[in-house]
Protein backbone atom coordinates (compact mmCIF):
# COMPACT_ATOMS: atom_id res chain seq x y z
CA UNK A 1 0.00 0.00 0.00
CA UNK A 2 -0.86 2.51 -1.22
CA UNK A 3 -1.99 0.87 -4.42
CA UNK A 4 -2.73 2.50 -7.74
CA UNK A 5 -6.48 2.44 -8.11
CA UNK A 6 -7.71 1.00 -11.45
CA UNK A 7 -10.68 3.28 -11.91
CA UNK A 8 -12.14 1.52 -14.98
CA UNK A 9 -12.14 -1.86 -13.25
CA UNK A 10 -13.63 -0.50 -10.00
CA UNK A 11 -16.32 1.42 -11.96
CA UNK A 12 -17.28 -1.79 -13.75
CA UNK A 13 -17.75 -3.49 -10.36
CA UNK A 14 -19.88 -0.57 -9.14
CA UNK A 15 -22.03 -0.32 -12.32
CA UNK A 16 -20.86 3.22 -13.00
CA UNK A 17 -19.69 4.57 -16.36
CA UNK A 18 -17.67 7.76 -16.06
CA UNK A 19 -16.98 10.13 -18.92
CA UNK A 20 -13.32 10.83 -19.78
CA UNK A 21 -13.78 14.26 -18.22
CA UNK A 22 -15.14 12.83 -14.96
CA UNK A 23 -12.34 10.27 -14.86
CA UNK A 24 -9.76 13.01 -15.30
CA UNK A 25 -11.18 14.84 -12.30
CA UNK A 26 -11.93 11.85 -10.07
CA UNK A 27 -8.87 9.65 -10.67
CA UNK A 28 -6.25 11.93 -9.02
CA UNK A 29 -8.66 12.74 -6.14
CA UNK A 30 -9.31 9.06 -5.52
CA UNK A 31 -5.61 8.29 -5.69
CA UNK A 32 -4.92 10.93 -3.01
CA UNK A 33 -7.74 9.64 -0.82
CA UNK A 34 -6.44 6.07 -1.13
CA UNK A 35 -2.96 7.25 -0.13
CA UNK A 36 -4.50 9.11 2.82
CA UNK A 37 -6.58 6.18 4.11
CA UNK A 38 -3.61 3.84 3.62
CA UNK A 39 -2.06 5.36 6.78
CA UNK A 40 -3.98 2.75 8.78
CA UNK A 41 -1.68 0.09 7.31
CA UNK A 42 1.07 1.32 9.64
CA UNK A 43 -0.91 0.26 12.74
CA UNK A 44 0.09 -2.96 14.40
CA UNK A 45 -3.24 -4.73 14.82
CA UNK A 46 -2.09 -8.32 14.66
CA UNK A 47 -3.41 -9.02 18.17
CA UNK A 48 -7.01 -8.34 17.16
CA UNK A 49 -8.96 -11.40 16.07
CA UNK A 50 -11.68 -11.30 13.43
CA UNK A 51 -14.30 -12.72 15.77
CA UNK A 52 -13.90 -9.75 18.11
CA UNK A 53 -14.70 -7.28 15.38
CA UNK A 54 -18.26 -6.25 16.21
CA UNK A 55 -18.55 -3.19 18.45
CA UNK A 56 -22.20 -3.87 19.22
CA UNK A 57 -23.74 -6.99 20.68
CA UNK A 58 -24.93 -9.32 17.98
CA UNK A 59 -27.84 -11.32 19.28
CA UNK A 60 -30.55 -12.35 16.84
CA UNK A 61 -33.84 -10.95 18.07
CA UNK A 62 -36.87 -13.05 17.24
CA UNK A 63 -40.50 -12.00 16.98
CA UNK A 64 -43.63 -14.10 17.15
CA UNK A 65 -44.34 -15.99 13.95
CA UNK A 66 -47.49 -14.06 13.12
CA UNK A 67 -48.47 -12.78 9.69
CA UNK A 68 -48.13 -9.00 9.49
CA UNK A 69 -49.26 -6.46 6.94
CA UNK A 70 -47.08 -5.53 3.99
CA UNK A 71 -47.30 -3.24 0.98
CA UNK A 72 -50.03 -3.85 -1.56
CA UNK A 73 -48.86 -4.48 -5.15
CA UNK A 74 -50.14 -0.98 -6.07
CA UNK A 75 -48.08 0.63 -3.30
CA UNK A 76 -44.99 -1.42 -4.12
CA UNK A 77 -45.23 -0.47 -7.80
CA UNK A 78 -46.20 3.18 -7.30
CA UNK A 79 -42.62 4.46 -7.70
CA UNK A 80 -41.57 2.10 -10.53
CA UNK A 81 -40.12 3.95 -13.52
CA UNK A 82 -41.75 1.35 -15.82
CA UNK A 83 -44.30 -1.32 -14.99
CA UNK A 84 -46.58 -3.77 -16.73
CA UNK A 85 -49.69 -4.82 -14.81
CA UNK A 86 -48.35 -6.05 -11.45
CA UNK A 87 -44.74 -6.38 -12.59
CA UNK A 88 -41.63 -4.21 -12.74
CA UNK A 89 -40.60 -3.81 -16.36
CA UNK A 90 -36.90 -3.96 -17.26
CA UNK A 91 -34.93 -3.99 -20.53
CA UNK A 92 -34.18 -7.45 -21.91
CA UNK A 93 -31.86 -9.53 -19.77
CA UNK A 94 -30.95 -12.33 -22.17
CA UNK A 95 -28.23 -11.31 -24.63
CA UNK A 96 -28.46 -12.03 -28.34
CA UNK A 97 -30.81 -11.09 -31.18
CA UNK A 98 -31.64 -7.44 -31.68
CA UNK A 99 -31.82 -5.07 -28.77
CA UNK A 100 -35.58 -4.60 -28.79
CA UNK A 101 -37.33 -4.98 -25.44
CA UNK B 1 -43.09 33.03 19.34
CA UNK B 2 -40.17 32.61 16.93
CA UNK B 3 -37.63 31.43 19.47
CA UNK B 4 -40.08 29.92 21.95
CA UNK B 5 -38.99 26.49 23.08
CA UNK B 6 -40.80 23.40 21.84
CA UNK B 7 -41.47 22.62 25.49
CA UNK B 8 -43.41 25.91 25.98
CA UNK B 9 -45.24 25.58 22.68
CA UNK B 10 -46.43 22.08 23.54
CA UNK B 11 -47.54 23.24 27.02
CA UNK B 12 -49.52 26.12 25.48
CA UNK B 13 -51.18 23.84 22.92
CA UNK B 14 -52.02 21.26 25.59
CA UNK B 15 -53.70 23.98 27.71
CA UNK B 16 -55.40 25.30 24.56
CA UNK B 17 -53.88 28.75 25.11
CA UNK B 18 -53.03 28.58 21.44
CA UNK B 19 -54.25 26.19 18.77
CA UNK B 20 -52.00 23.81 16.84
CA UNK B 21 -53.30 25.50 13.68
CA UNK B 22 -52.14 28.94 14.89
CA UNK B 23 -48.71 27.50 15.72
CA UNK B 24 -48.25 25.85 12.32
CA UNK B 25 -49.50 28.93 10.48
CA UNK B 26 -47.00 31.04 12.36
CA UNK B 27 -44.07 28.80 11.40
CA UNK B 28 -45.26 28.45 7.78
CA UNK B 29 -45.23 32.26 7.62
CA UNK B 30 -41.66 32.28 9.03
CA UNK B 31 -40.65 29.87 6.29
CA UNK B 32 -42.25 32.12 3.66
CA UNK B 33 -40.28 35.10 4.92
CA UNK B 34 -36.94 33.39 5.46
CA UNK B 35 -36.60 30.62 2.89
CA UNK B 36 -35.41 32.85 0.05
CA UNK B 37 -32.27 33.60 2.06
CA UNK B 38 -31.76 30.31 3.90
CA UNK B 39 -33.04 27.55 1.57
CA UNK B 40 -33.23 25.01 4.39
CA UNK B 41 -36.12 23.03 2.90
CA UNK B 42 -36.50 20.80 -0.14
CA UNK B 43 -40.22 20.32 0.48
CA UNK B 44 -42.52 22.37 2.73
CA UNK B 45 -45.63 20.30 3.40
CA UNK B 46 -47.98 23.17 4.22
CA UNK B 47 -51.23 21.38 3.32
CA UNK B 48 -50.47 18.14 5.16
CA UNK B 49 -49.15 20.10 8.16
CA UNK B 50 -52.29 22.24 8.35
CA UNK B 51 -54.48 19.15 8.13
CA UNK B 52 -52.44 17.45 10.86
CA UNK B 53 -52.72 20.55 13.08
CA UNK B 54 -56.47 20.88 12.55
CA UNK B 55 -56.94 17.20 13.37
CA UNK B 56 -54.95 17.74 16.58
CA UNK B 57 -57.13 20.68 17.60
CA UNK B 58 -60.19 18.44 17.32
CA UNK B 59 -58.72 15.83 19.66
CA UNK B 60 -59.75 15.57 23.30
CA UNK B 61 -56.55 13.88 24.50
CA UNK B 62 -54.11 16.76 23.93
CA UNK B 63 -52.84 16.75 27.55
CA UNK B 64 -51.26 13.34 26.95
CA UNK B 65 -49.19 14.46 23.95
CA UNK B 66 -45.59 15.48 24.77
CA UNK B 67 -45.11 17.36 21.48
CA UNK B 68 -48.68 18.63 21.03
CA UNK B 69 -48.76 20.91 17.99
CA UNK B 70 -44.97 21.29 17.76
CA UNK B 71 -43.73 21.61 14.16
CA UNK B 72 -40.72 19.39 13.41
CA UNK B 73 -38.51 19.66 10.30
CA UNK B 74 -37.26 16.33 8.94
CA UNK B 75 -34.04 15.65 7.07
CA UNK B 76 -34.96 14.47 3.59
CA UNK B 77 -33.31 11.06 4.00
CA UNK B 78 -36.01 9.94 6.48
CA UNK B 79 -39.03 8.50 4.70
CA UNK B 80 -42.46 10.12 5.06
CA UNK B 81 -45.52 8.41 3.64
CA UNK B 82 -46.84 10.29 0.62
CA UNK B 83 -44.36 13.16 1.11
CA UNK B 84 -41.53 13.31 -1.43
CA UNK B 85 -38.24 12.03 0.04
CA UNK B 86 -35.25 12.82 -2.17
CA UNK B 87 -32.02 12.35 -0.18
CA UNK B 88 -31.08 15.55 -2.09
CA UNK B 89 -30.25 13.27 -5.03
CA UNK B 90 -31.39 13.27 -8.64
CA UNK B 91 -31.79 9.50 -8.35
CA UNK B 92 -34.64 9.90 -5.80
CA UNK B 93 -35.94 13.28 -7.03
CA UNK B 94 -39.49 11.95 -7.46
CA UNK B 95 -39.65 9.26 -4.79
CA UNK B 96 -42.87 9.17 -2.73
CA UNK B 97 -42.39 6.61 0.07
CA UNK B 98 -45.22 4.16 0.72
CA UNK B 99 -44.56 4.13 4.49
CA UNK B 100 -43.47 6.31 7.43
CA UNK B 101 -40.13 5.80 9.18
CA UNK B 102 -40.54 4.65 12.80
CA UNK B 103 -39.37 8.05 14.09
CA UNK B 104 -42.07 9.77 11.99
CA UNK B 105 -44.72 7.42 13.36
CA UNK B 106 -43.54 8.19 16.91
CA UNK B 107 -43.49 11.95 16.29
CA UNK B 108 -47.06 11.86 15.00
CA UNK B 109 -48.18 9.75 17.97
CA UNK B 110 -46.60 12.37 20.26
CA UNK B 111 -48.65 15.14 18.60
CA UNK B 112 -45.84 16.68 16.52
CA UNK B 113 -46.59 18.16 13.11
CA UNK B 114 -44.27 17.41 10.16
CA UNK B 115 -43.66 20.84 8.64
CA UNK B 116 -41.27 19.90 5.83
CA UNK B 117 -38.27 18.01 4.52
CA UNK B 118 -34.88 19.61 4.80
CA UNK B 119 -31.85 19.86 2.55
CA UNK B 120 -28.72 17.74 3.01
CA UNK B 121 -25.56 16.68 1.26
CA UNK B 122 -26.65 14.02 -1.26
CA UNK B 123 -27.21 10.74 0.62
CA UNK B 124 -25.82 12.47 3.75
CA UNK B 125 -22.32 12.45 2.25
CA UNK B 126 -20.67 15.74 3.10
CA UNK B 127 -20.07 18.38 5.76
CA UNK B 128 -21.45 21.57 4.23
CA UNK B 129 -24.74 20.81 2.37
CA UNK B 130 -22.93 21.96 -0.80
CA UNK B 131 -23.27 18.40 -2.16
CA UNK B 132 -27.06 18.68 -2.42
CA UNK B 133 -28.14 17.98 -6.01
CA UNK B 134 -30.59 20.89 -5.73
CA UNK B 135 -28.99 23.92 -4.01
CA UNK B 136 -26.83 24.71 -0.99
CA UNK B 137 -28.37 25.87 2.31
CA UNK B 138 -27.08 29.05 3.97
CA UNK B 139 -26.08 29.56 7.60
CA UNK B 140 -28.59 31.84 9.39
CA UNK B 141 -25.73 33.39 11.42
CA UNK B 142 -23.93 34.49 8.26
CA UNK B 143 -25.41 33.85 4.84
CA UNK B 144 -21.93 33.73 3.26
CA UNK B 145 -21.11 30.63 5.32
CA UNK B 146 -22.20 26.99 5.08
CA UNK B 147 -24.56 25.60 7.76
CA UNK B 148 -22.44 22.45 8.01
CA UNK B 149 -23.62 19.04 6.96
CA UNK B 150 -24.88 16.73 6.12
CA UNK B 151 -27.97 17.76 8.20
CA UNK B 152 -27.41 21.41 7.18
CA UNK B 153 -31.03 22.06 6.21
CA UNK B 154 -32.34 20.78 9.55
CA UNK B 155 -29.81 22.87 11.48
CA UNK B 156 -30.45 26.04 9.46
CA UNK B 157 -34.25 25.65 9.81
CA UNK B 158 -34.06 25.50 13.61
CA UNK B 159 -31.45 28.26 13.95
CA UNK B 160 -33.50 30.56 11.69
CA UNK B 161 -36.67 29.93 13.68
CA UNK B 162 -38.41 28.19 10.76
CA UNK B 163 -39.11 25.24 13.07
CA UNK B 164 -38.51 24.75 16.80
CA UNK B 165 -37.14 21.21 16.35
CA UNK B 166 -35.62 19.04 13.65
CA UNK B 167 -34.38 15.54 13.03
CA UNK B 168 -31.11 14.80 11.27
CA UNK B 169 -28.99 11.72 10.82
CA UNK B 170 -25.42 11.26 12.02
CA UNK B 171 -23.01 8.79 10.40
CA UNK B 172 -19.75 10.63 11.14
CA UNK B 173 -20.92 13.91 12.68
CA UNK B 174 -23.80 14.92 10.40
CA UNK B 175 -26.03 16.07 13.28
CA UNK B 176 -23.33 17.44 15.57
CA UNK B 177 -21.19 19.42 13.12
CA UNK B 178 -24.13 21.41 11.62
CA UNK B 179 -25.53 21.87 15.15
CA UNK B 180 -22.18 23.41 16.16
CA UNK B 181 -22.05 25.61 13.04
CA UNK B 182 -25.61 26.87 13.63
CA UNK B 183 -25.54 27.36 17.42
CA UNK B 184 -27.72 24.37 18.32
CA UNK B 185 -27.76 21.39 20.64
CA UNK B 186 -27.37 18.20 18.58
CA UNK B 187 -27.23 14.58 19.71
CA UNK B 188 -25.87 11.42 18.11
CA UNK B 189 -27.58 8.83 20.32
CA UNK B 190 -26.01 5.49 21.28
CA UNK B 191 -26.05 3.10 18.29
CA UNK B 192 -29.34 1.22 18.70
CA UNK B 193 -31.11 3.85 20.85
CA UNK B 194 -33.24 5.14 17.94
CA UNK B 195 -34.75 2.92 15.24
CA UNK B 196 -33.21 3.32 11.79
CA UNK B 197 -36.30 1.88 10.08
CA UNK B 198 -37.08 4.33 7.29
CA UNK B 199 -33.75 6.11 7.45
CA UNK B 200 -32.34 5.74 3.93
CA UNK B 201 -29.19 3.73 4.54
CA UNK B 202 -25.72 5.24 4.08
CA UNK B 203 -23.42 3.22 6.40
CA UNK B 204 -25.63 0.94 8.45
CA UNK B 205 -23.18 0.16 11.28
CA UNK B 206 -22.66 3.91 11.91
CA UNK B 207 -25.96 5.64 11.00
CA UNK B 208 -28.14 6.98 13.79
CA UNK B 209 -31.03 9.46 13.69
CA UNK B 210 -30.57 12.41 16.05
CA UNK B 211 -32.38 15.55 17.25
CA UNK B 212 -31.46 19.22 16.74
CA UNK B 213 -32.84 21.90 19.07
CA UNK B 214 -32.00 25.31 20.50
CA UNK B 215 -31.92 24.05 24.09
CA UNK B 216 -30.93 20.96 26.05
CA UNK B 217 -34.50 20.65 27.38
CA UNK B 218 -35.98 20.56 23.88
CA UNK B 219 -33.31 18.10 22.75
CA UNK B 220 -34.07 15.82 25.72
CA UNK B 221 -37.82 16.03 25.04
CA UNK B 222 -37.42 15.06 21.37
CA UNK B 223 -34.92 12.29 22.11
CA UNK B 224 -37.35 10.57 24.44
CA UNK B 225 -40.12 10.63 21.84
CA UNK B 226 -38.02 9.02 19.08
CA UNK B 227 -36.08 6.47 21.19
CA UNK B 228 -36.88 2.85 21.97
CA UNK B 229 -37.04 -0.64 20.57
CA UNK B 230 -38.61 -1.24 17.18
CA UNK B 231 -39.20 -4.69 15.76
CA UNK B 232 -38.48 -3.29 12.29
CA UNK B 233 -34.86 -2.57 13.26
CA UNK B 234 -33.11 -5.56 14.79
CA UNK B 235 -30.22 -3.35 15.95
CA UNK B 236 -32.54 -1.19 18.05
CA UNK B 237 -32.10 -1.78 21.77
CA UNK B 238 -34.80 -3.26 24.01
CA UNK B 239 -33.58 -1.11 26.95
CA UNK B 240 -36.25 1.11 28.46
CA UNK B 241 -36.12 4.81 27.63
CA UNK B 242 -35.66 7.16 30.59
CA UNK B 243 -37.64 10.40 30.90
CA UNK B 244 -34.64 12.51 29.91
CA UNK B 245 -36.47 15.78 30.54
CA UNK B 246 -37.58 14.86 34.08
CA UNK B 247 -34.09 13.56 34.89
CA UNK B 248 -32.46 16.88 33.93
CA UNK B 249 -33.14 18.19 37.43
CA UNK B 250 -31.28 15.31 39.10
CA UNK B 251 -27.88 16.51 40.31
CA UNK B 252 -24.62 15.15 38.94
CA UNK B 253 -22.10 14.48 41.67
CA UNK B 254 -18.33 13.87 41.66
CA UNK B 255 -18.13 14.38 37.93
CA UNK B 256 -14.94 13.29 36.22
CA UNK B 257 -14.38 14.78 32.79
CA UNK B 258 -11.62 13.60 30.50
CA UNK B 259 -10.32 16.12 27.98
CA UNK B 260 -8.44 15.19 24.84
CA UNK B 261 -4.74 15.93 24.99
CA UNK B 262 -3.15 19.07 23.54
CA UNK B 263 -1.52 17.34 20.57
CA UNK B 264 -4.97 16.72 19.08
CA UNK B 265 -5.73 20.43 19.36
CA UNK B 266 -2.66 21.72 17.55
CA UNK B 267 -4.42 22.34 14.22
CA UNK B 268 -7.57 23.69 15.83
CA UNK B 269 -8.68 27.30 15.22
CA UNK B 270 -7.55 29.53 18.16
CA UNK B 271 -11.07 30.76 18.96
CA UNK B 272 -12.33 27.17 19.08
CA UNK B 273 -9.46 26.27 21.38
CA UNK B 274 -10.32 29.22 23.64
CA UNK B 275 -13.97 28.15 23.76
CA UNK B 276 -12.86 24.62 24.64
CA UNK B 277 -10.68 25.75 27.58
CA UNK B 278 -13.40 28.22 28.62
CA UNK B 279 -15.75 25.22 28.92
CA UNK B 280 -13.13 23.32 30.94
CA UNK B 281 -13.04 26.28 33.34
CA UNK B 282 -16.85 26.32 33.65
CA UNK B 283 -16.82 22.62 34.49
CA UNK B 284 -14.07 23.10 37.09
CA UNK B 285 -16.13 25.87 38.71
CA UNK B 286 -18.95 23.35 39.00
CA UNK B 287 -16.63 21.03 40.87
CA UNK B 288 -15.78 18.66 38.02
CA UNK B 289 -12.49 16.85 38.18
CA UNK B 290 -10.60 17.29 34.89
CA UNK B 291 -8.20 14.69 33.58
CA UNK B 292 -6.22 14.80 30.34
CA UNK B 293 -6.65 11.63 28.27
CA UNK B 294 -4.20 10.23 25.81
CA UNK B 295 -5.97 8.63 22.85
CA UNK B 296 -3.44 6.97 20.58
CA UNK B 297 -6.19 5.92 18.17
CA UNK B 298 -8.07 9.25 17.81
CA UNK B 299 -6.14 10.44 14.77
CA UNK B 300 -6.77 7.20 12.86
CA UNK B 301 -10.53 7.62 13.32
CA UNK B 302 -10.94 9.60 10.10
CA UNK B 303 -9.02 7.31 7.69
CA UNK B 304 -10.70 4.32 9.39
CA UNK B 305 -14.11 5.97 8.88
CA UNK B 306 -13.32 6.74 5.23
CA UNK B 307 -12.80 3.05 4.59
CA UNK B 308 -15.73 1.64 6.57
CA UNK B 309 -18.40 4.21 5.64
CA UNK B 310 -17.77 4.16 1.85
CA UNK B 311 -17.55 0.34 1.92
CA UNK B 312 -20.97 0.08 3.52
CA UNK B 313 -22.28 2.84 1.23
CA UNK B 314 -21.10 1.06 -1.90
CA UNK B 315 -23.15 -1.95 -0.83
CA UNK B 316 -26.21 0.02 0.38
CA UNK B 317 -26.36 2.18 -2.73
CA UNK B 318 -26.28 -0.85 -5.06
CA UNK B 319 -30.08 -0.86 -4.72
CA UNK B 320 -30.38 2.24 -6.94
CA UNK B 321 -30.62 0.41 -10.24
CA UNK B 322 -33.59 2.15 -11.86
CA UNK B 323 -35.90 -0.84 -11.49
CA UNK B 324 -38.21 -0.53 -8.48
CA UNK B 325 -38.11 3.20 -7.68
CA UNK B 326 -36.15 6.31 -8.45
CA UNK B 327 -34.69 7.66 -11.66
CA UNK B 328 -34.19 5.44 -14.72
CA UNK B 329 -32.51 6.32 -17.99
CA UNK B 330 -35.19 5.26 -20.46
CA UNK B 331 -33.00 5.38 -23.56
CA UNK B 332 -30.93 2.27 -22.74
CA UNK B 333 -32.23 -1.01 -24.20
CA UNK B 334 -29.90 -3.44 -22.39
CA UNK B 335 -30.16 -4.17 -18.67
CA UNK B 336 -26.52 -3.61 -17.69
CA UNK B 337 -26.25 -0.40 -19.73
CA UNK B 338 -29.49 0.79 -18.14
CA UNK B 339 -28.02 0.22 -14.63
CA UNK B 340 -24.80 2.02 -15.54
CA UNK B 341 -26.37 5.02 -17.24
CA UNK B 342 -29.04 5.37 -14.55
CA UNK B 343 -26.45 5.38 -11.75
CA UNK B 344 -23.97 7.58 -13.61
CA UNK B 345 -26.63 10.22 -14.35
CA UNK B 346 -28.43 9.85 -11.01
CA UNK B 347 -25.55 10.19 -8.53
CA UNK B 348 -23.48 13.34 -7.93
CA UNK B 349 -19.68 13.56 -7.76
CA UNK B 350 -19.18 12.95 -4.00
CA UNK B 351 -21.51 9.95 -3.99
CA UNK B 352 -19.63 8.48 -6.95
CA UNK B 353 -16.29 9.11 -5.22
CA UNK B 354 -17.47 7.21 -2.15
CA UNK B 355 -19.04 4.34 -4.09
CA UNK B 356 -15.80 3.90 -6.06
CA UNK B 357 -13.69 4.16 -2.91
CA UNK B 358 -15.84 1.62 -1.06
CA UNK B 359 -15.96 -0.77 -4.02
CA UNK B 360 -12.16 -0.56 -4.20
CA UNK B 361 -11.73 -1.19 -0.44
CA UNK B 362 -13.94 -4.30 -0.67
CA UNK B 363 -12.53 -5.67 -3.93
CA UNK B 364 -10.56 -8.91 -4.17
CA UNK B 365 -6.91 -8.39 -3.34
CA UNK B 366 -7.53 -5.20 -1.32
CA UNK B 367 -10.21 -6.30 1.16
CA UNK B 368 -7.83 -7.41 3.92
CA UNK B 369 -5.50 -4.42 3.60
CA UNK B 370 -8.29 -1.84 3.67
CA UNK B 371 -11.65 -3.03 5.02
CA UNK B 372 -10.12 -5.76 7.20
CA UNK B 373 -7.51 -3.44 8.67
CA UNK B 374 -10.09 -0.65 9.22
CA UNK B 375 -12.41 -3.04 11.05
CA UNK B 376 -9.57 -3.93 13.41
CA UNK B 377 -8.67 -0.27 13.86
CA UNK B 378 -12.30 0.37 14.75
CA UNK B 379 -12.06 -2.17 17.52
CA UNK B 380 -8.92 -0.49 18.83
CA UNK B 381 -10.82 2.83 18.97
CA UNK B 382 -13.68 1.08 20.74
CA UNK B 383 -11.30 -0.44 23.31
CA UNK B 384 -9.68 2.94 23.99
CA UNK B 385 -13.11 4.48 24.57
CA UNK B 386 -14.00 1.70 27.00
CA UNK B 387 -10.76 2.20 28.92
CA UNK B 388 -11.22 5.99 29.02
CA UNK B 389 -14.86 5.75 30.13
CA UNK B 390 -13.84 3.38 32.93
CA UNK B 391 -11.71 6.21 34.32
CA UNK B 392 -13.92 9.23 33.60
CA UNK B 393 -17.68 9.84 33.23
CA UNK B 394 -17.48 12.12 30.20
CA UNK B 395 -15.07 13.07 27.45
CA UNK B 396 -14.92 16.71 26.32
CA UNK B 397 -13.64 17.77 22.89
CA UNK B 398 -14.24 20.72 20.55
CA UNK B 399 -17.19 19.96 18.26
CA UNK B 400 -15.37 21.04 15.11
CA UNK B 401 -11.83 22.24 14.27
CA UNK B 402 -13.17 25.67 13.21
CA UNK B 403 -16.42 27.67 13.07
CA UNK B 404 -18.57 27.63 9.90
CA UNK B 405 -16.50 28.16 6.73
CA UNK B 406 -17.35 29.99 3.50
CA UNK B 407 -18.94 28.38 0.45
CA UNK B 408 -16.32 26.75 -1.76
CA UNK B 409 -13.63 26.88 0.96
CA UNK B 410 -13.23 23.07 1.02
CA UNK B 411 -12.98 22.15 -2.65
CA UNK B 412 -10.42 19.46 -1.78
CA UNK B 413 -12.32 16.36 -0.56
CA UNK B 414 -9.78 15.51 2.17
CA UNK B 415 -9.96 19.07 3.57
CA UNK B 416 -13.73 18.62 3.79
CA UNK B 417 -13.36 15.20 5.47
CA UNK B 418 -11.18 16.77 8.19
CA UNK B 419 -14.22 18.78 9.41
CA UNK B 420 -15.35 15.61 11.20
CA UNK B 421 -12.12 14.82 13.06
CA UNK B 422 -13.72 15.17 16.52
CA UNK B 423 -17.05 13.55 15.68
CA UNK B 424 -16.36 10.32 13.72
CA UNK B 425 -14.85 8.43 16.64
CA UNK B 426 -18.17 8.31 18.56
CA UNK B 427 -19.84 6.70 15.53
CA UNK B 428 -17.06 4.14 15.21
CA UNK B 429 -17.26 3.33 18.93
CA UNK B 430 -21.09 3.45 19.04
CA UNK B 431 -21.23 5.73 22.12
CA UNK B 432 -23.55 8.76 22.44
CA UNK B 433 -22.19 12.26 21.81
CA UNK B 434 -23.75 15.70 22.09
CA UNK B 435 -22.66 19.09 20.81
CA UNK B 436 -23.58 22.31 22.56
CA UNK B 437 -22.92 25.95 21.57
CA UNK B 438 -20.84 27.84 24.13
CA UNK B 439 -20.03 31.22 22.57
CA UNK B 440 -19.67 33.13 19.31
CA UNK B 441 -16.46 33.92 17.43
CA UNK B 442 -15.35 37.53 16.87
CA UNK B 443 -17.12 37.30 13.51
CA UNK B 444 -20.36 36.25 15.21
CA UNK B 445 -20.29 32.55 14.29
CA UNK B 446 -21.28 29.95 16.91
CA UNK B 447 -18.63 27.68 18.42
CA UNK B 448 -19.61 24.35 19.94
CA UNK B 449 -18.11 21.75 22.23
CA UNK B 450 -18.74 18.01 22.23
CA UNK B 451 -19.54 15.81 25.23
CA UNK B 452 -19.26 12.03 24.96
CA UNK B 453 -20.47 9.49 27.52
CA UNK B 454 -20.70 5.72 27.88
CA UNK B 455 -23.26 3.57 26.03
CA UNK B 456 -26.91 4.51 26.80
CA UNK B 457 -25.94 7.35 29.16
CA UNK B 458 -27.86 9.99 27.23
CA UNK B 459 -29.50 11.10 30.47
CA UNK B 460 -26.13 11.89 32.09
CA UNK B 461 -25.04 13.62 28.89
CA UNK B 462 -28.11 15.87 28.92
CA UNK B 463 -27.60 16.68 32.61
CA UNK B 464 -23.99 17.78 32.09
CA UNK B 465 -24.96 19.74 28.96
CA UNK B 466 -27.78 21.41 30.92
CA UNK B 467 -25.31 22.48 33.56
CA UNK B 468 -22.92 23.99 30.98
CA UNK B 469 -25.83 25.58 29.08
CA UNK B 470 -26.98 27.43 32.20
CA UNK B 471 -23.48 28.79 32.79
CA UNK B 472 -22.70 29.95 29.25
CA UNK B 473 -26.20 31.29 28.39
CA UNK B 474 -25.62 30.96 24.65
CA UNK B 475 -29.35 31.47 23.99
CA UNK B 476 -28.80 35.24 24.46
CA UNK B 477 -26.71 35.24 21.27
CA UNK B 478 -29.92 34.57 19.32
CA UNK B 479 -30.91 38.22 19.90
CA UNK B 480 -28.23 39.07 17.31
CA UNK B 481 -30.01 37.21 14.51
CA UNK B 482 -33.61 37.80 15.53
Amino acid sequence: MPEKIDIDYVCSLAALRLSEEEKKELAPQLQRIVEWIAQISSLNLTGIKDKELSTVSLATPLRKDVVQGSLSPEEALANAPEKDNELFKVPRVIEGGDSQE
Amino acid sequence: MIFHSALKLAQAVRKREISAEEVINYFLRQIEVKEAGIKAFITVCADQALEQAQALDRRTDLPGLPLAGVPVAIKDNIVTKGIKTTCASRILANFYPPYDATVIKRLKEAGAVIIGKTNLDEFAMGSSTENSAFYPTRNPWNLECVPGGSSGGSAAAVAAGEAPLALGSDTGGSVRQPAAFCGLVGLKPTYGRVSRYGLIAFASSLDQIGPLARSVEDCALLTRVISGHDQHDSTSSPRSVPDYLAELSQPLENIKVGIISGDLLKDVNPEVKEAFYFTVKQLEEEGAQIEELHFSSWAIGLPCYYIIAPSEASSNLARYDGVRYGYRDLSEKQLLSMYQTTRTEGFGAEVKRRIILGTFALSAGYYEAYYGQASKARLLINQEFRQALDKVDFILTPATPEPAFSFGAKADPIAMYLSDIFTVTANLAGVPALTLPVRCSAKGLPIGIQLISDFFQESELFRLAFLVEKKVEFIKEYNKIN
